[in-house]
């Protein structure tokens, strides 16, 4: 048994270095998508301390309207600026019917909120859509869909290049959103609002605005993540259900760090495609990725309840 | 009153009366899916469902001159809203169709204190099959043993199973671990290897660990047992892993058009087992077309029609309508009970002839229940993905009976054992 646990699986690594290369390139793309979805909640929860369980549905929302309006004719890219502008029409809407009634409302009332704008986006999906699975417009988006195949030490190495893609775009967001978030007035006034709400509104920091920028922000990267995941396995509502492989995220990484959510999905990502296949399979009977990475962050939060890269929170009373 | 009060006390009225209107006739409720990650499989079983009873409605008045009251109640697939859809509709129910084999397992044990029959067509807990354990529970005509029988009687046909390895990947749900009995009692006797690969309900769109799995384990056939979005994250996980298509076979569940239309052509040879197929000359369906779908009853768009789950629903209620018929010769009345019912689906004998008198030539095989057979085990066609759609590549194969139904016999005395006292049907002598 000691041996199945410490030596075996390092062994299997070693002789099939193509499989353990193959393993890590899965963990990677799944890391990214996860780290995608939890970057939604962390903007959204540094802006106004909501935590947005909508996010998981917005996916589906911006990949179905994606979708959806490729099916009535429109072309692809078109598409894509159109789906963007009714993400930002959704922001809007958020903002004015749920959110700034509720300003200085305590934080559970909000978070009930966003559930609540999830069963509603849930209904007017599937009144708008219908609930039948959708092949996501892939080529039609310029997306290649072929296979690279690599033979290394004389192994094999399959990368899609549509998660070549996913990758790389996913890189490109993030970059391009630290670079907002960093040098640009808005993406300023964001992070002084994550930092002190107070202040920043004494300031003249409009937090209407802000609020709408970072919904949209978090639509933005709805559609990517719902192009991403769709890419995989067809546009429909269980696309909802990834949004809860944010969470253990979010656990490790730390509710408010955008580094944190990035960092944090990459090593979920790989440390559970890795213990799945040579320890959870040989071992475990398999499916350890339904509670490997809760109790990867559980373990973490054991030992700094902030997540990884999360604020230590003083409260003096 | 105010103008407002006035207008919500007429709606009040109005709903009332809209409900006794549809209170009316033979109530048979369906613990529907139309929403949740299981939605886009359930939707055109659904329709197909409601357009049948629709359309027995439109042209024949509902069933020996009583209307059918054919409703839904939203389940999203999930066990605890499907047990409260269970006792919200059970009032008046005649039948109850819990559509899935975990809300099967848990209002099971209430079949005998309600005394309503459960249908629950290629579906739910194979031992439904002995009619004198479960007396109020049906899966006809097929269930999932059987399945697994003729995947593997299938695979036989094109070389000895001996030697060979089989993974058999399926949901982490009481449905995708139904078969496994069976697999397991068959891996030993025939002397496979039988590697389970569980798939998580977060893991059915990203399946790329149980697929490194495959690639690891290089097993001679895999055998799905999916659902919902697990069909389509497993058929693309294959074509990009490169595994062979026509090694790849799947349940009735696993054969869904829009799951395949995914992949096309590269999917081109996965196989799938099926009780029913479509048949766009049958003579139902122009009915159906005619009374319901042209007519604007019908929520189904007219590409669905074809589709084999769409056909499948609408054979669940000509199967459910046929038991009424046969219930309401038997009672000598149009407004049966449930115990009436009962007995009408323990009697079906549904032989070719009878199928072509209901419009339903080439749609599902010949079968008949009795009080000791609550499945009918009709036998199924392997059906082939051509690329585009289904098509038979087989002639009629059937489960092999006599290992089933041993097996069958000893896991109801063991379920019956475990939830003691278990009332048995003690009239049934056959």
């Amino acid at each position: 048994m000691l041996n199945d646990i410490f030596i075996k699986p390092f062994i299997d690594m070693v002789e099939a270095p193509d499989f353990l290369l193959q393993v890590l390139w899965e963990g990677l793309v799944s890391g990214i998508l996860y780290a995608l979805i939890a970057l939604g909640f962390v903007l959204i929860f540094r802006s106004s301390r909501i935590f947005n369980f909508a996010q998981g549905i917005m996916v589906v929302f911006a990949a179905l309207t994606l979708v959806g309006l490729h099916a009535m004719g429109v072309p692809a890219w078109i598409c894509v600026i159109l789906t963007l502008g009714v993400m930002f029409l959704l922001a809007v809407t958020i903002e004015r019917v749920v959110l700034r009634p509720l300003v200085g409302q305590p934080d559970i009332i909000l978070f009930m909120a966003t559930i609540g704008i999830t069963l509603f986006l849930i209904g007017l999906g599937e009144i708008i859509f219908g609930g039948e699975n959708k092949v996501m417009i892939t080529e039609e988006l310029g997306i290649p869909t072929d296979s690279v195949v690599l033979e290394p030490w004389g192994g094999l190495l399959i990368l899609e290049q549509k998660d070549i893609t996913a990758v790389i775009v996913a890189a490109l967001l993030v970059v391009a959103l630290l670079l907002f978030l960093n040098k640009t007035r808005m993406g300023r006034a964001i992070r002084a609002l994550g930092d002190d709400h107070q202040a920043a509104l004494s300031v003249g920091i409009s937090l209407q605005q802000i609020w709408v920028l970072v919904w949209f922000i978090a639509g933005i990267i709805a559609l990517v993540t719902g192009i991403a995941w769709g890419a995989r396995a067809g546009v429909s509502f269980a696309l909802e259900v990834i949004a809860y492989k944010a969470l253990p995220v979010l656990m490790l990484g730390g509710l408010e760090s955008i580094t944190g959510a990035i960092i944090g999905g990459l090593l979920i990502g790989m440390m559970e495609k890795l213990f799945e296949i040579y320890w959870g399979q040989p071992l475990l009977g398999g499916n350890t990725e339904t509670w490997f990475a809760f109790v990867l962050a559980l373990i973490v939060l054991l030992f700094r309840p902030q997540g990884l890269f999360g604020e230590r929170i003083i409260e003096r009373v | 009153m105010t103008k407002f009060t006035r207008i919500a006390a007429a709606a009040a009225l109005g709903a009332m009366v809209g409900q006794a209107a549809m209170a009316e006739g033979l109530s048979t409720p369906n613990l529907a899916y139309r929403t949740g990650p299981f939605a886009a499989t359930g939707i055109p079983l659904m329709n197909g469902q409601a357009d049948y009873m629709a359309m027995l409605n439109a042209r024949d008045g509902g069933i020996g001159g009583i209307p059918i009251d054919f409703f839904e109640c939203e389940t999203g697939y999930s066990t605890e809203k499907g047990v409260e859809c269970y006792e919200k509709t059970k009032s008046n129910a005649i039948v109850s169709q819990p559509w899935s084999t975990g809300i099967t397992l848990q209002v099971l044990p209430k079949t005998n204190v309600d005394q309503i029959p459960i249908l629950a067509s290629g579906y739910g807990f194979s031992p439904m099959a002995d009619g004198k354990v479960f007396h109020w529970a049906f899966n006809t005509p097929l269930s999932y043993w059987d399945g697994a029988s003729i995947i593997l009687k299938y695979i036989k046909e094109m070389g000895d199973l001996s030697g060979k390895k089989v993974a058999f990947l399926h949901l982490d749900h009481p449905f995708g671990k139904e078969p496994l009995p069976y697999l397991e009692m068959k891996a030993e006797s025939e002397g496979f290897e039988l590697l389970p690969i569980p798939v998580g309900l977060k893991e059915m769109q990203n399946q790329s660990a149980q697929w490194l799995q495959v690639r690891r384990e290089r097993p001679d056939y895999v055998i799905m047992w999916g659902w919902g979005a697990m069909n389509a994250g497993a058929i693309t996980e294959a074509v990009k892993t490169k595994f062979p298509m026509d090694k790849m076979l799947g349940v009735w569940w696993s054969g869904h058009d829009a799951d395949l239309r995914l992949v096309g052509e590269d999917g081109k040879g996965y196989k799938s087992v099926s009780w029913s197929f479509p048949n766009s000359d049958a003579p139902v369906m122009a009915d159906v077309k005619k009374l319901v779908v042209d007519a604007g009853k019908s929520q189904t768009s007219p590409e669905e029609m074809d589709g084999v789950f769409y056909s499948r629903g609408l054979v669940i209620s000509a199967i459910l309508a046929e038991g009424i018929t046969v219930a309401q010769e038997h009672a000598g009345k149009p407004d049966i009970s449930p115990a009436d019912l009962r007995w009408g689906l323990e009697n079906l004998n549904l032989t070719q002839a009878r199928l072509d008198e209901l419009g339903l030539s080439g749609m599902v095989p010949p079968f008949s229940t009795s009080c000791a057979n609550h499945t009918g085990h009709s036998g199924g066609w392997i059906l082939e993905w051509d690329g585009a759609k289904f098509v038979k590549a087989s002639d009629l194969i059937m489960p092999e009976s006599e290992a089933i139904s041993e097996l069958e016999t000893a896991k109801a005395r063991e379920y019956a054992e475990a939830n003691a006292p278990w009332p048995v049907n003690e009239d049934c002598q056959m």
